[in-house]
Parts: C-alpha cells; structure tokens; sequence
C-alpha cells in the first residue's frame, strides 16, 4: 500500500511539475469561456444560461477529455519502459497492481483536478455573465467529465501495458480517440441507415462508445424530452424508462472503467519486465 | 547463519531458447557469491529471476520467501543495484530518494542518511539526469542500500567506474559482508574473485559450468600452474622423469627451459622429483593460471559439447 501511495503521489508531482495539468485546466477555461460568450446571444441571458453553457461545454469535454486520458494512461507504463525506470520500480516491494494502480489512480487524480479547475475557472467566469441558475446540470456535467475521464484512462493504460514503446502506444492511443469521438458516430449512422434503425441496436452500439455513453447521460440530464436522441431516445423512453437508462448507461461505462483496468492488470502481471 | 538465497533448478526460456538452465546456489548470510560469465551467458536474467521480475521455471527463495508466489516479501528482502539503474531524470536527487524510501516504507530520514553515505549532500537539489555517469551509480548503490536489506544483488557494479570506486567498492562489498548479508556479485573483477567471494557460479550460455567455492574456481577450469625449469640441459631426461607424473598435463622442451603443465597442489611435488633425480635446476619461474583462463577453459568445455 505505501508503494501505490508513493507511486500516486509521484504522478501527481509529475502532472504539477510537467505543468500540462495547469495548461489542460487553462485551455479548457478559455475556450469554455469563449463558448459561453458566445452562445449569451445577448438578449437571450436568462435562467438556462448555465444549460446553454453546459450543452455547449459537452462537445469540447467529448473531445479534449478521451483525448487527454487516453494519451496520459497510453504513455505511463509504456513511457517508463521506454525509460527504463520499469525495472527499478519493479524490483522495489510493490507488486505489478500496486504500481498500475498507483499510476492509474495518480493520473485519475490529476485529470480530475484539471476538469475541475477548467471547469471551475469557466462556471465562475460564466455566472458572472449569466445569473446563477441550473447550477446541479452543470455540476453533474463536471462528475460525468470526471467519469469519462476514469473510463478512458483506464483504456489508455491498457494500451499502453500491451505496448512495447510510447510512440506505439501514442499512436494506439490516438487512433483509439479517433475511433471513439469521431469514426463512432459515423458507423452509428451507416448502422441506423444500412443495417438496422431498432432501438435496441443503436443502445448497444451507444454502451460498445465510452463517449456515446457519457453523450446521452449527459442529454437525458440536460433535455427533459429524450425523444430528441432519435430512435434510441423513443427507444429508451418507452422500453427502459429514464431511470433504467440512466442506470442502464453508468453500468456501461463502469464496465468501460473496471474492465480494461482489469485487463491491464492481467497483462501486466504476466508480463516479464 | 541460515540461507538467504535458495536457487532449486532455476530455468528460464524466451521463444523456446533456453536462456538460463537448471541453476542450483544457496547462498548463506555473511557471505558473497560471484556470479561470472561472458557477456550474454544468463547472468542478469538469473538476478532478474531472483528479483522476481521475470517468469522462471523451477523455485527460488529469498531468505525463506517464495519468489514466485510473494515476489513483492521477497523483494524487502533485497537490495538490488542493476547493471544500468534506471533512474527518473527529472526527479532530484533528493526526491529519487524519498521516493524510494516511500517505495519500501523506510522513514524518510533514511532517505537524508542515504544521501550523505553516498556523499551527494551537496546534489541534493539537482535533477539526477545532470548527474555525472559516477555519482548516478553511487545514488543508485545508496538506493539500493537504503532500507539495509539482508540480501544485496550488484549486476556488474563496476562497470564505467574509475579504479579509486571500484577499490571503494570492493570495500562496501567486504563491509556489507561482515555485517551478515548476503551479496550476490555478478561481476568481471576476476583478480578479486578468490579474495572477496566465498562462492562462485560460472554460467556459459545459460549453464551451470563451475559452482563451489570461489578458492577452488582457478583450479576448476584444468591444471594450470605452470612451471618454467632451465635444468643445465637435462631437459630430456626430466621429461622423461615428469610425462609419467600424475596430474601432470604436459611437458614440452623449449631451447634451455622446461615448461611443465600440472595441478596448482603438484608443483612442489616436480621440483622434489627433479631434485631427487640429482637433476641441477639452474632457473625457475611459475606462472598461476588466472581466473580468466580458467574461465576460458570452462567456456571451452561447453563449446566442446
């Protein structure tokens, strides 16, 4: 335990001192802001400022949060191989969970602190130009990102377990984001199109997307109607229900989260440092 | 004194090439064993069985412990300073050392301690990357000597060191010796095998080819004292006197001198039949073989094989 700890707190040191921490947390806030005065549309300032801003917060999160985890989990273990500093770390007393725990839950920590520094710097920003109002979706917004955050590292870090170098890794990595936030939706599409438009099919093809999955939480929180989602929305509002979605939706990403962690760690252990 | 380190037919294989095979050692506390071989003969995949960093086949113990089912128990137990210590280059010195005091859940104060014992008090705030090749070794010997384990494993811990380190060096070894540890030394100090090991293990392409006491390794490889005799040309007749000898392996006549091949144990023993035979031996020079060429000639018997 004193090992995952130590490991833990080294990856946070390494996030404050290589300062990518406070430049994500940064951009993220400029460029929250910069949508938000965009999308005042200056009469327009009312109660659902902080919706308006929240759902226009949801396309950057979905595409700069996947894309953050999956490069920093792609690049521990591959990049201390590369380094050479596996070994050492290894023939200390900590086990192979131990120390992809430690890093998991040590860059966890970090990506979190960045979301919720972006986050915070832009909400406060945004309630200075709007009145405070739906200041839970917005909140609820900041623990989805952080959700997203922790499935896709937790992909990263298999990624970069079943790498022999960082650059593979961070070529895995980005085609993986690639497929997740951009290609997705695409093949979605030629599925509800060419194959089959059925409800059930388009959920199973969200729960098979970690940013699908966080895509619709994120609507069904935000938009009262879910029949806006299309055939799925009509689909999860007659069969499932809300609450079964909601539910339906977390157990995905969880799986997301648990089940490549679990992975890793298998890997991990078997392999010969 | 019980047994540290338990090697029970330790093998280990890549891709279906045998890379180290049936390895047996036991090594005692407050002794040291030399781990010998050329260069890519098994020596650093064994230590990595024994740190439990690869897969092996067979079972090792340290100091009691599994390796393989409480690799990470058995590890408090070792010390372990690799050929090529990877070290974070960003970290400090003193925060590499904290870092690993944190890892093997020492106080940090031994961190400070390990720092001064490696007299880089005065590096304590530089990145370790912008330390010199020497001190890195020295930071990373203090590492591995920072939580005073039982066992310490030095993978060729000379190498790139200047003459006044490894003479510093080979003191730590014989210090950490007398305070009860354990030292496996994979090394190529040859000339001070006899001298600081108790035991050796020669490896040649992953096999066992000398393990016993590191006095009797010269030995082990063939006889190889040689004896030179200017014998007042009577060279023929000692020859004749000498081929018949035991554990003599050759003879041969060279202009004034007499080159006798024997067993360390056999040489007084050539004189005294040269003597009694009334044969004048007007000149003598002995040559002892090496630790080298012993093991050369234990690298020759598996390349005969």
């Amino acid at each position: 335990m004193n090992g995952m700890l130590a490991v833990l707190r080294k990856e946070l040191h390494d996030a404050v001192r290589g300062r990518w921490l406070i430049a994500f947390a940064a951009s993220f806030a400029v460029l929250a802001l910069f949508l938000s005065v965009l999308q005042r549309g200056g009469e327009e300032v009312g109660a659902e400022g902080f919706t308006r801003t929240t759902a226009g917060l949801l396309n950057l999160c979905l595409l700069l949060i996947p894309l953050l985890a999956l490069v920093l989990g792609a690049g521990s273990i591959a990049g201390e191989r590369d380094r050479g500093t596996l070994v050492t770390l290894l023939s200390q007393p900590i086990s192979h969970s131990e120390l992809l725990l430690g890093k998991y839950a040590g860059l966890l920590v970090a990506v979190w602190l960045a979301v919720l520094g972006g986050f915070g710097v832009a909400g406060l920003l945004a309630a200075l130009l709007s009145p405070l109002a739906d200041v839970e979706h917005y909140l609820l917004f900041v623990g989805l990102s952080g959700v997203l955050a922790s499935a896709m590292l937790s992909v990263g870090l298999l990624v970069s377990v079943l790498s022999d170098g960082r650059v593979k890794a961070m070529t895995a990595a980005i085609l993986i984001w690639f497929v997740f936030v951009l290609f997705y939706d695409l093949g979605a599409i030629g599925l509800a199109l060419h194959v089959t438009s059925s409800g059930q099919s388009l959920l199973v093809a969200a729960l098979g997307n970690p940013v699908e999955s966080i895509r619709i939480l994120a609507i069904l929180s935000l938009e009262p109607d879910p029949t806006v989602l299309g055939p799925l929305g009509s689909y999860l509002s007659q069969e499932l229900g809300k609450f079964w979605s909601v539910a339906l939706l977390c157990a995905g990403i969880m799986a997301w989260t648990l089940a490549p962690l679990a992975a890793a760690i298998l890997v991990f252990r078997r392999q010969d440092a | 004194m019980g047994s540290m380190l338990n090697l029970n037919g330790v093998s280990k294989s890549y891709g279906g090439k045998t890379v180290v095979s049936d390895v047996q050692l036991s090594l005692e506390r407050g002794t040291v064993a030399a781990l010998l071989g050329a260069n890519g003969a098994g020596k650093t995949t064994l230590i990595k069985c024994i740190v439990g960093l690869i897969s092996f086949e067979g079972d090792i113990e340290v100091g009691g412990i599994d390796v393989r089912r409480h690799s990470k128990e058995a590890r408090r137990q070792i010390g372990y300073l690799a050929q090529n210590p990877g070290l974070h280059a960003d970290l400090t010195v003193g925060e590499t050392a904290v870092f690993h005091a944190e890892l093997k859940g020492v106080a940090s104060r031994n961190a400070r301690l390990a720092i001064e014992t490696a007299g880089l008090e005065a590096h304590a705030d530089k990145a370790v990357g912008l330390l010199s090749g020497g001190m890195r070794q020295r930071l990373a010997l203090a590492l591995a000597l920072l939580a005073d384990p039982p066992f310490l494993i030095f993978d060729e811990p000379a190498a790139g060191l200047d003459t006044g380190a490894r003479l510093e060096l080979r003191r730590l070894v014989q210090e950490q010796k007398s305070r009860g540890k354990a030292i496996l030394l994979a090394t190529h100090w040859l000339e001070d095998v006899p001298y600081i090991a108790d035991q050796a293990l020669v490896l040649e392409r992953g096999l066992t080819v000398f393990a016993g006491p590191a006095a009797k390794l010269e030995a082990a490889g063939a006889p190889t004292s040689r004896l030179y005799l200017r014998l007042n040309g009577h060279g023929a007749e000692a020859m004749d006197l000498l081929r018949t000898m035991p554990r003599v392996a050759g003879v041969a006549l060279s202009g004034d001198w007499l080159a006798v091949t024997c067993s360390p144990d056999r040489k007084a023993e050539v004189v005294e039949t040269l003597v009694n035979a009334r044969l004048k031996i007007l000149d003598l020079r002995v040559d002892e073989s090496r630790v080298e060429e012993a093991l050369l000639h234990l690298r020759d018997g598996v390349d005969a094989l």
